[in-house]
């Protein structure tokens, strides 16, 4: 078996693993939801957030990673590891806002149609 | 009508038959999402074509390698039973059906996970990777964004199965699966021209 076939393999491996990850996950989150099948009343909109343009930029930072890597490597390492890390860390620091919120509007209430 | 008929009209109350008209906010995000997508695999498509153009002649892959049809046309009979499977699964819980939903659902997802990993063990055989030339390039772009793709929607149907297991879905709730079914026949509908383009117009 040569590399190209044994990483081909542990990408297989790391589908299977994601797939039953989210698997895990959602049903997790659904037994946790059973207790609160539907949203809280009203009109909710999130408050303004820096999550979103902080996402973007981490992107930016692991394509531009990609696209200029020195020859004989897979990415600019430099670009391509803080961008994938800013990318991971802003995705949890975005889903635990939104929990936050949903927590604090069920604690709280909120201000009805058109409040937030 | 008179605008003194239309003053005495009864004018419905605010908020009222909002989420019963019209298409669901979910599905129209999802229309508006695979719009988007349509024109990213318009710019790859226009690439390969672009490309195939100028190399006229010389559009092979490069030496000591060589697509594999046959496994290429297994893969898509696997792909387009995965959109029949999903239709199926979508028609059941129409129906109020949640057993046939996880039943066509799971099969969806096995097929989707087969294709992926038929599409890797591909990738392995082929003898040529994404440096060689031109041919290369382009080929392993455009079939391993699809497989990105593929893989995006094997995750949403593997919410999907979570959340029918749990009895989330019925007849008059199921707009998730609405969406992610338009999704995954979306992407089976891009492997069909992928295919053509590819594995056929040589």
């Amino acid at each position: 078996m040569n590399d190209a076939t044994v990483g081909y393999f542990l990408i297989g491996i790391a589908i299977l693993f994601v797939l039953g990850l989210v698997f895990a996950l959602s049903s997790r989150q659904g037994r946790l939801q059973q207790a609160r099948a539907t949203p809280p009343p009203g009109v909710h909109l999130p408050s303004g957030s820096f999550l979103p343009v902080l996402l973007a930029v981490g992107a930016a930072l692991l394509g531009a990673g990609f696209a200029f890597r020195p020859a004989g490597m897979i990415a600019n390492l430099f670009l391509a590891i803080p961008g994938l890390l800013v990318v991971v860390g802003s995705i949890f620091a975005w889903v635990r806002a939104a929990n936050r919120e949903w927590r604090e509007i069920e604690r709280a209430g909120h201000d009805g149609p058109g409040g937030h | 009508m008179t605008t003194a008929e239309l003053q005495g009209a009864e004018l419905p109350a605010p908020g009222r038959g909002r989420r019963e008209a019209g298409m669901p906010t979910p599905l129209v995000g999802m229309l508006l999402f695979i719009a988007s997508e349509v024109m990213f695999f318009g710019g790859l498509f226009a690439a390969y074509f672009n490309s195939r153009a100028a190399h006229a002649g010389a559009w092979h892959p490069p030496e000591g390698g060589e697509l594999d049809l046959p496994l290429a046309a297994v893969l898509t009979a696997i792909l387009v039973s995965s959109s029949f499977t999903m239709q199926f699964g979508v028609a059941a819980i129409r129906r109020g059906d949640q057993r046939g939903l996880r039943l066509w659902v799971g099969l969806t997802l096995i097929l989707g996970v087969l294709f992926l990993l038929g599409q890797l063990y591909d990738y392995s055989r082929l003898g040529f990777g994404i440096g060689d030339g031109i041919f290369g390039t382009t080929f392993y772009t455009l079939t391993g964004f699809h497989g990105a793709h593929v893989f995006g929607g094997a995750v949403g149907m593997t919410v999907i199965l979570s959340r029918a297991l749990q009895g989330q879905f019925s007849a008059g709730n199921h707009v998730a699966v609405e969406a992610v079914s338009i999704y995954w026949h979306f992407v089976d509908v891009v492997w069909i021209a992928l295919f053509t383009t590819i594995y056929i117009l040589r």
